[in-house]
């Protein structure tokens, strides 16, 4: 199988976040794992918070007061706890990046870690946020902190005012990274100064760069498939097809349909370069790109055929698609992988980008959804996407919302169970 | 980005030119009346593509060598010694075996990952964007602003580099050296006239750049030392709407400061027979005598890019300028002090006489002969390169090779000798052939005969012309940027086996081919071609292979 192109031999990096509470840290931590999981690079979160919690769930401030010698016992306690099961993954479950998701604002803590990881020869990398814009961290407070477990059941405003209680304790022993010799990023007040040093690998260099394009404005993506398509109707796989009737309709109603979800929002519209997308995009009275990379998996020897044909034909090759759907690569075409690897620049302009919606085919979608909702490799091929819906997704602090809009018009499903040769359901 | 070792001492076409009018501090890269010719003899003998280009060098009004490179100015010069007929030069056919990033590009150029086209020509909405350089002389800015043009012509973005000196030298009468008070802030008057003509004349050429061809990105290469100056640098190009970008070069380690200096400033005729320590030292102090003042970049409410030691520290303030900037730091993220060669090669003949994209074929025998004939050969000329470094005084170690192949089977096929003797080989399916879509194993009587007309317009616009189902070349550059950053990053040489195609997009990047050329392109099998940066400009050589009959086939 080919080895994936981040992959340098047996490379393991640790990100360490550093930043004072409601920095976004853990939005940034999140964030990372999910982009580099999609990239099929084993990336995992470890919250030392969540381990500080098994022992004790509601820490008032003074807990966190670094006089308070019960108080930072049980937090380093956690912190080892935390970082054990880092290298313990590592070891054991061929980690990739580990990232440890804790204040960490004090020199003498960052060398402990740092220690640790050189003996264990893992590649350490900083990752402070720093912010000192009232507003933003107000916003940061309301949104999460008061919704966090530490604080179920309190009343918000005294969440609140207790949250800031924690954090001025915390800015007491606050030292922000410095030390030249190590590899680090600064990321100060969401990105109006980034400071990058030594960075060792083209791994970091993508997490740095990715981090670099982030940012935190509210924003709406849509995803739809084109419209039903000829070769939707006969059941074949691929071509370059027009639309049928319904398929027509639906690229009819589709200006309504986002309208009423878009609003008068500014939006662009991208599509791939095959027909039927842009077929369906045509009378969206918005700016529109088109994008090969948004084309349809290539199912090469298997192209233009329906799935009954090739079950007949290839046999072998239908089997070993069910056993791994998103390995295998038709033959003289693409995997789920492959296509993947190609969407990483749409996915990275995504990022940057505000509103923006795409019109493109069921594999590339489920790779985008996937990206978005962090589905997992087993299950993303598999995922119901069918046609005739607007997918609106709204990336929020910890997760993305999804909403499913329906056009009513009928379509055939090209849904095809494992084991099963795609049925037409009319 | 700098130098370690003396690069010059490699390329034996390259001499230090006797021009009398330079004073050697001046000199961000070495003034050599021709762009070193290509190494390699078989060029007389290149195929009927590319002879055409070989003889244009011939006739080029100024001795042979690319006018960009020579006498001051890109645009001044060839505006000057322009003849009559045509009031704008431009490369009319390039020789591909020489790097194109110093040529001017027409109004009408487009690049070759560009991503889509504006009206306006330029891209991602960023309007017109002037980089300023800043930094002390031998900090590398020069080389900066080749690589960075090299990268975003690339992208797409038309981008020109300005080099100051190029100006200052044009308006000093020959055999004069640069004023002692050039750079101080409270100069004679005579000094300032002069100081005011030359930014005048550079400024002139910037504007010209932008407001007549349709330049989106304007890198202004000189010291830039106050911050004063600085301020109205902004200043005036805001009221011509053009953004501007510092890039500030700051180096605190006087070993990559010495051996810029050594690789190329003292090479000048000033410094023969100094002791090199002397010559060293010699040219620092000169340069501190010059400009005593130099701030360094502190203003925040401007957008800028402060780049320590070549890339070990990069803080970049104020980004919201836009998609450029993050682009450029990613880009400088990656860009290594010395990056190792690039060789490339094709994969052995295949079972299928014109082989299936969708039948991905096995080598036939003669193919696997080759891949043995290959890796001998290769493998070969490294050991004798690195004795003749040797031999001439030049200790650096040998980089180590590795293998990138595509996950097509003739090519992961073809390196399997190099995997046997343990070199490191990789498959990266973003290095796959351009894809032939329904094209596929057809012929071009087939083609024509199925799909009408299809051929006509391929003939109209090679590069960017995408057959039925199939890519075009621009879609696999595109494809293709993850592997050109990578290969930007990494300091070992590379071996790159892969589809002709490919081939030519990565050879395009590194030598700054126009998209016209890169479909045109040729890669024998017969040969393997090398790729040697160097400060200024990518070197290429093609080494013959023995043994293996030259065949163009497929």
């Amino acid at each position: 199988m080919a080895s994936y192109s981040f992959q340098a031999e047996n490379v393991q990096i640790c990100v360490i976040m550093v930043g004072l509470p409601a920095r976004g840290k853990s939005l940034i931590a999140q964030k990372i794992v999910r982009y580099l999981t999609w990239l099929s690079i084993r990336a995992k979160c470890f919250n030392v918070g969540n381990y500080r919690r098994l022992e004790t769930a509601h820490p008032t401030a003074e807990f966190f007061d670094v006089n308070n010698s019960e108080g930072e016992r049980l937090r380093k306690l956690a912190a080892e706890a935390a970082i054990r099961d880092m290298f313990r993954w590592f070891d054991q479950e061929q980690g990739v990046v580990g990232i440890l998701d804790a204040t960490n604002t004090t020199k003498t803590r960052r060398n402990w870690i740092l220690d640790l990881c050189r003996k264990r020869n893992v590649e350490p990398m900083f990752v402070e946020s720093w912010c000192d814009d009232e507003d933003l961290i107000m916003q940061n407070i309301m949104d999460v902190k008061t919704t966090s477990p530490d604080y179920v059941g309190q009343d918000p405003e005294k969440a609140a005012l207790d949250f800031r209680n924690r954090i001025r304790n915390y800015e007491k022993v606050y030292e922000t990274i410095s030390e030249r010799d190590l590899t680090y990023v600064k990321l100060i007040n969401v990105g109006s100064q980034v400071i990058i040093n030594r960075i060792q690998s083209y791994l970091e260099s993508r997490i740095v760069y990715y981090l670099m394009n982030l940012h935190i404005k509210p924003r709406c993506i849509w995803l739809s498939r084109h419209g039903e398509s000829a070769f939707n109707l006969s059941g074949k796989i691929g071509g370059d097809s027009d639309l049928s009737e319904r398929g027509r309709e639906y690229a009819r109603q589709l200006p309504r349909l986002v309208k009423m979800s878009v609003g008068d929002r500014p939006l662009t519209v991208w599509t791939s370069t095959l027909k039927r997308t842009q077929q369906t995009a045509k009378y969206l009275p918005y700016r529109q790109l088109t994008w090969k990379a948004l084309d349809e998996l290539d199912a090469g020897q298997c192209d233009g055929l329906t799935y009954e044909e090739i079950e007949n034909r290839y046999p072998d090759d239908f089997a070993a698609r069910d056993e791994n759907k998103y390995e295998y690569r038709y033959p003289g075409g693409e995997s789920y992988r492959d296509v993947v690897v190609r969407l990483e620049p749409i996915i990275m302009e995504l990022e940057r980008q505000e509103n923006i919606m795409i019109v493109t085919h069921q594999a590339v979608l489920r790779c985008i959804y996937a990206y978005f909702m962090n589905v997992p490799q087993d299950q993303s091929p598999w995922m119901e996407v069918p046609l005739h819906t607007l997918i609106q997704l709204e990336p929020k602090a910890y997760g993305t919302e999804v909403i499913r809009i329906k056009a009513d018009i009928p379509a055939v499903s090209t849904y095809r169970e494992k084991g099963q040769s795609a049925k037409i359901k009319k | 980005m700098l130098s370690l070792s003396s690069d010059s001492s490699r390329s034996p076409s390259r001499s230090p030119s006797p021009s009398p009018s330079i004073s050697s501090e001046d000199r961000d890269r070495p003034q050599s009346p021709m762009r070193p010719m290509p190494i390699s003899a078989s060029s007389s003998l290149s195929p009927p593509g590319l002879s055409t280009f070989h003889a244009d060098l011939a006739t080029s009004p100024i001795t042979g060598g690319f006018v960009s490179h020579l006498s001051p100015s890109s645009y001044t010069s060839q505006l000057r010694t322009q003849s009559a007929g045509s009031k704008y030069l431009r490369r009319q056919s390039s020789s591909v075996d020489e790097d194109a990033i110093h040529d001017t590009l027409s109004p009408t150029h487009v690049s070759p990952a560009q991503l889509y086209s504006t009206e306006s020509g330029r891209l991602f909405h960023a309007g017109k964007i002037c980089i300023v350089l800043v930094g002390l002389p031998a900090r590398g800015k020069t080389h900066l602003a080749v690589s960075l043009t090299r990268y975003l012509r690339w992208l797409g973005v038309k981008t020109h580099a300005f080099h100051l000196g190029d100006y200052r030298r044009v308006h000093l009468t020959p055999g004069m050296d640069v004023p002692d008070d050039y750079f101080l802030v409270n100069a004679s008057p005579s000094t300032v006239i002069l100081r005011q003509r030359v930014m005048a004349a550079c400024k002139a050429d910037v504007y010209r750049f932008f407001e007549k061809d349709r330049g989106q990105v304007a890198i202004y290469d000189a010291v830039n030392p106050t911050s004063a100056g600085r301020r109205v640098l902004v200043k005036e190009f805001s009221q011509r709407g053009i953004q501007t970008l510092f890039i500030e070069s700051i180096c605190d380690k006087p070993e990559i400061i010495e051996a810029n200096v050594r690789s190329v400033k003292i090479s000048s005729p000033d410094y023969i027979g100094w002791d090199e320590k002397e010559a060293i030292m010699h040219y620092l102090k000169r340069i501190s005598d010059k400009i005593p003042h130099y701030e360094t970049l502190d203003e925040p409410e401007f957008s800028y890019i402060k780049l320590y030691n070549a890339g070990e520290r990069i803080l970049l303030n104020n980004s919201r300028v836009g998609y450029l900037p993050n682009r450029i730091v990613f880009y400088l993220m990656n860009l290594h002090i010395k990056s190792g060669c690039v060789y490339f090669a094709r994969a052995g003949k295949a079972t299928e006489l014109r082989p299936r994209y969708k039948s991905d074929p096995h080598l036939r025998d003669e193919g696997r002969t080759y891949a043995r004939i290959l890796t001998d050969t290769l493998l070969e000329h490294r050991r004798s390169e690195h004795t003749a470094r040797n031999a001439n005084g030049d200790n650096s170690p040998e980089r180590e090779l590795i293998v990138w192949t595509s996950t097509r089977r003739r090519t992961i096929e073809t390196a399997i000798e190099f995997q046997k003797r343990g070199f490191s080989c990789r498959q990266r399916p973003q290095l796959s052939q351009m894809h032939p879509g329904s094209c596929d194993g057809l012929s071009r009587e087939e083609i024509e005969e199925q799909f009408p007309g299809e051929v006509e317009l391929h003939k109209k616009d090679p590069y960017r012309h995408r057959f039925p189902r199939a890519e075009s070349y621009h879609d696999l550059a595109v494809r293709l940027e993850p592997v050109i950053l990578e290969m930007e990053r990494i300091p070992n040489d590379i071996l790159i086996i892969a589809h002709v195609s490919v081939l030519r997009v990565l050879y395009g990047y590194l030598m700054a081919c126009l998209p016209s050329d890169i479909p045109e392109l040729d890669f024998e099998r017969n040969e393997i071609v090398e790729i040697v940066p160097s400060a200024y400009n990518n070197k290429v050589k093609r080494i013959k292979i023995y043994g293996v009959e030259e065949s163009n086939t497929l």
